[in-house]
C-alpha cells in the first residue's frame, strides 16, 4: 500500500516513514501543505496521513480543496489539535480518521489498513479471492489454508489486485501503488511479479487483458 | 449580586423632595416674618390714629360733669373685646372701653411714656399706644389683644402652608414617576448585563442610550474586545503549545519505536540518535517555554551595572563552535566598554537568542556580524548575516509565539523572538528587524535608551 505522509516535522516525519516501512507500507514524505496537495492531485495513492499545522498551506485547507474536486484518498489526520470541536471540525472538512499524537505507530499502521479497507468496501480485514485469504496485518497469504510464501512486491501486488478486484489495473496504475519515491522501477517488473504469483497461485487468479492491463477475478471461474 | 445599598431612584427623589420642601418652608417664614412686619405697621398706624380720634374728642366733649364716673363705650363689633381705650384726666379715669382695666395700661403707675408698648393684661399680651392728650393732664391709652394680631398671620401663614401640604405628595408621585422614567436606561443596563451569559463577550447594544451612558457602554464594550481578544490568543497560545509539545513526544515515540522494530543495525543506530535527538529538541523546548512564562509572571527583574560589550564577546564566544561548524564567519565588534543597567542572565539570554537565529537560519559559509555601537548615549547592538533574510509579512510575524518561518528545516522552538521581545520591554529596549544593507540578509537592531546606558571608563 502506498501511502502520502505529510508531516512538517523532521525527526516525527523521520520516524514515521520509517516504522510504517517496517510495517509493510510504501511513504512517500512531504513536508508542507502545498506539496501534499499537488502528490494527492497527481497520484492514487492508497491513503494519506495529514497532520494539520503545515507550513504554507494548513493540512485542513489541503483537505477540504482536495475533496472538492473530488479526490476520494482516504486520508488519516494526524495532529496534535486534540479538541473536539477541532476533531469535529477536521471529521467534517472529510478527513476519514483523526488520530492524536503522540500515536503508536501498530494503531497508525492499523488504523490505515482499516481506512484502505473501508474505502473499498471490505468488511473484514481479511481480503478474499477465490481460495486466496490475504491477511494484511500479518501479511500472510494462505491457499487453502496452506500458507504460500510471498516477497514483499508480490505481497503488496496481490493486495492492489485484492483491493480491485474484478476491476481492470494497468501497468502504469499497479506501479504507482507499488513504488514510492526514489525506488527504481524496471520496465518488466510488474510482469514479473505477476508471473510469479501466478507460479505459486495458479493461473486462474488474474488474468491479462491485452493492451489494458490486469484482472484478479474474485469467484473461481465455473469449468 | 451584593444589594442595592442606595437605590439611585430614592437618593434623588428624596433630594428633590427635601429641596423643594425647603425652599417652599423658607419662603413661608419669609412670608410670615413680612406679613407679620406689615401689619404691625398697619395696626399701630390704627391703634395712632383711635388715640388722636379720642384726643381730639376729649378735647371738645369732655365735660367737667362727667368727672370721677368715666364713661364706657359701647361694643359695636366683633372684634371690639380685643380692643380697648382708656382716657384719664389729671390721673382720674375719664372714659374707657367696656373692656378697658380701671388701671392705667400702660405705664403701670410710674412714669407715663408716650408711645407703643407691650403689656400683659388679665393674662394676655396687649399692645398699647400712650398718648397726651390738647393738654398734660390727659392721657390717652388705646389697646390691643396681640392674640388677634397672631391670627390674622396664621391665616396668612395657612394659606400658604395648606397647598405645600396638598401638593407635596402629588409632587413627589410625579417626580418618582419622572425619576423613574429618566433613570431607566441604566436599569435596563444593569438588566441586559444581568441576563447575558457569564462569558458572554459580544457587544451591548442598547437602544435609546442616552448621552451621559454612552461613553460607559463603550467603555464596556472596549473591554469585552480587549477580553475576547486576549482569551482567543490565549486559545491560540493553548492549541500552539499543544502542537508543539506534542510533536516532539511523538517523533521520540515514533523513532523508539522505529529502533525496537528494525532488524538492520545501522538503521537501529539511526534511530536511536535520532530518538536522543527529539530529547534534546524537548529539553529545549521546555526550557525556553519555563523562560517564557517566568518572565511573563515576574515582575521586574533585579537591575545592576553591567558591561554589554563583555557580555556580547562571552556569547559570541559560546556560540562560535556552532558557527564554525557550518563553515560560517562569525565577527564581533565590540572593542570598547559599554556599561548600562540590567539584568545579565536575561540579557545573556536575549544575545545568545539573536546570535543562535542568525547561526541557526543562515546557511553554510555565511557571514555574521555582531556589533556594539556607542554614539551620543544611544548604545546600539546589532547582529547581521548574510542569509535569506525574511519577508515583510514574515518580520510581522516574528515574535508570534510558536511562530517559525516557514521552509526552514532548522528546528527552532519558535519562543525565541517571544523570549527576546520580552526581556527587551523590561530593559525598556526596542527590538527592529531590517533587511542587512551590508551583507544583504536579516539584520536585528536593539536600541537601548539613553538613561541606561553610558560609556565605560
Amino acid at each position: 500500500m502506498r501511502i502520502l505522509l505529510a508531516e512538517d516535522d523532521a525527526l516525527l516525519g523521520d520516524g514515521l516513514r520509517a516504522g510504517l516501512r517496517q510495517l509493510g507500507f510504501q511513504v512517500d514524505w512531504v513536508r508542507d501543505g502545498e506539496a501534499a496537495e499537488r502528490e494527492l492531485r497527481a497520484q492514487p495513492y492508497t491513503a494519506a496521513v495529514l497532520d494539520l499545522g503545515l507550513p504554507r498551506k494548513d493540512g485542513l485547507a489541503v483537505l477540504a480543496a482536495i475533496r472538492q474536486d473530488h479526490i476520494a484518498t482516504p486520508v488519516l489526520v494526524l495532529t496534535a489539535r486534540d479538541t473536539v470541536p477541532e476533531r469535529i471540525r477536521g471529521l467534517d472538512t472529510g478527513a476519514d480518521d483523526y488520530v492524536v499524537k503522540p500515536v503508536d505507530l501498530h494503531e497508525l499502521a492499523a488504523r490505515l489498513r482499516a481506512l484502505v479497507r473501508r474505502a473499498h468496501g471490505q468488511p473484514q480485514e481479511c481480503l478474499t479471492a477465490q481460495d486466496v485469504v490475504l491477511d494484511p496485518a500479518s501479511r500472510t497469504v494462505r491457499q487453502a489454508d496452506v500458507v504460500v510464501p510471498l516477497s514483499t512486491r508480490e505481497f503488496d501486488l496481490l493486495q492492489a489486485f485484492m483491493l480491485s478486484a474484478g476491476r481492470v489495473l494497468s501497468r502504469e496504475q499497479l506501479e504507482q501503488q507499488l513504488y514510492s519515491w526514489g525506488q527504481e522501477v524496471d520496465s518488466n517488473a510488474i510482469e514479473v511479479h505477476i508471473h510469479n504469483l501466478r507460479r505459486k497461485l495458479g493461473s486462474q487468479l488474474i488474468h491479462t487483458v491485452r493492451g489494458v492491463g490486469y484482472m484478479l477475478q474474485r469467484e473461481t471461474p465455473v469449468a | 449580586m451584593t444589594p442595592a445599598s442606595h437605590s439611585l431612584q430614592r437618593r434623588l427623589l428624596m433630594l428633590v423632595l427635601g429641596v423643594v420642601a425647603s425652599v417652599w418652608l423658607a419662603t413661608a417664614v419669609m412670608t410670615w416674618f413680612d406679613a407679620r412686619h406689615e401689619l404691625d405697621e398697619l395696626l399701630d398706624g390704627h391703634l395712632a390714629q383711635a388715640a388722636a380720634i379720642l384726643v381730639l374728642q376729649q378735647g371738645q366733649e369732655l365735660g367737667d360733669d362727667n368727672h370721677g364716673q368715666g364713661v364706657d363705650a359701647p361694643s359695636l363689633h366683633r372684634y371690639a373685646p380685643k380692643v380697648a381705650f382708656q382716657v384719664f384726666h389729671e390721673g382720674r379715669l375719664a372714659m374707657r372701653s367696656a373692656n378697658a382695666p380701671q388701671q392705667p395700661m400702660a405705664g403701670a403707675n410710674k412714669h407715663f411714656k408716650a408711645g407703643f408698648e407691650t403689656v400683659q393684661i388679665g393674662g394676655a399680651a396687649w399692645r398699647v399706644f400712650s398718648a397726651y392728650g390738647s393738654e398734660n393732664d390727659v392721657q390717652v391709652y388705646v389697646g390691643e389683644e396681640t392674640h388677634s394680631r397672631a391670627n390674622i398671620l396664621w391665616a396668612v401663614l395657612r394659606s400658604t402652608l395648606l397647598p405645600m401640604a396638598v401638593a407635596l405628595p402629588l409632587l413627589a408621585l410625579a417626580l418618582w414617576w419622572a425619576i423613574h422614567r429618566s433613570v431607566a436606561p441604566i436599569r435596563l443596563l444593569g438588566l441586559t448585563l444581568a441576563r447575558r451569559r457569564p462569558d458572554a463577550l459580544d457587544p451591548l447594544s442598547l437602544d435609546g442610550t442616552p448621552a451621559e451612558m454612552a461613553p460607559m457602554v463603550d467603555a464596556l464594550n472596549g473591554l469585552f474586545q480587549r477580553i475576547a481578544s486576549l482569551l482567543e490568543s490565549e486559545r491560540r497560545f493553548t492549541a500552539d503549545a499543544s502542537h508543539e509539545l506534542r510533536t516532539p513526544i511523538a517523533a521520540i515515540r515514533a523513532q523508539a519505536q522505529v529502533a525496537l522494530g528494525e532488524t538492520d543495525e545501522a538503521s537501529r543506530r539511526q534511530a536511536l540518535h535520532n530518538t536522543l535527538e527529539g530529547c534534546d529538541r524537548a529539553i529545549h523546548l521546555v526550557d525556553q517555554l519555563l523562560t517564557l512564562s517566568r518572565l511573563e509572571a515576574s515582575a521586574v527583574p533585579v537591575m545592576a551595572e553591567l558591561d554589554l560589550s563583555a557580555l556580547v564577546r562571552q556569547v559570541v564566544a559560546d556560540v562560535a563552535p556552532k558557527a564554525i561548524g557550518k563553515g560560517q564567519s562569525l565577527e564581533l565588534d565590540a572593542a570598547e566598554p559599554v556599561t548600562m543597567s540590567g539584568n545579565m542572565i536575561l540579557l545573556a539570554v536575549l544575545v545568545r537568542n539573536l546570535v543562535d537565529n542568525a547561526v541557526r537560519y543562515s546557511p553554510r559559509a555565511a557571514r555574521i556580524r555582531v556589533a556594539v555601537q556607542h554614539s551620543n548615549g544611544q548604545v546600539t547592538l546589532r547582529v547581521e548575516d548574510s542569509g535569506p533574510g525574511l519577508p515583510e509579512a514574515d518580520r510581522k510575524r516574528l515574535g508570534e509565539r510558536f511562530f517559525r518561518v516557514p521552509g526552514t528545516d532548522e528546528v527552532g522552538s519558535g519562543l525565541g523572538w517571544s523570549i527576546a521581545r520580552r526581556i527587551a520591554s523590561v530593559h525598556h529596549m526596542t527590538l527592529q528587524v531590517d533587511r542587512s544593507a551590508e551583507l544583504g540578509g536579516l539584520a536585528v537592531l536593539v536600541n537601548v535608551t539613553a538613561q541606561g546606558a553610558g560609556r565605560g571608563n
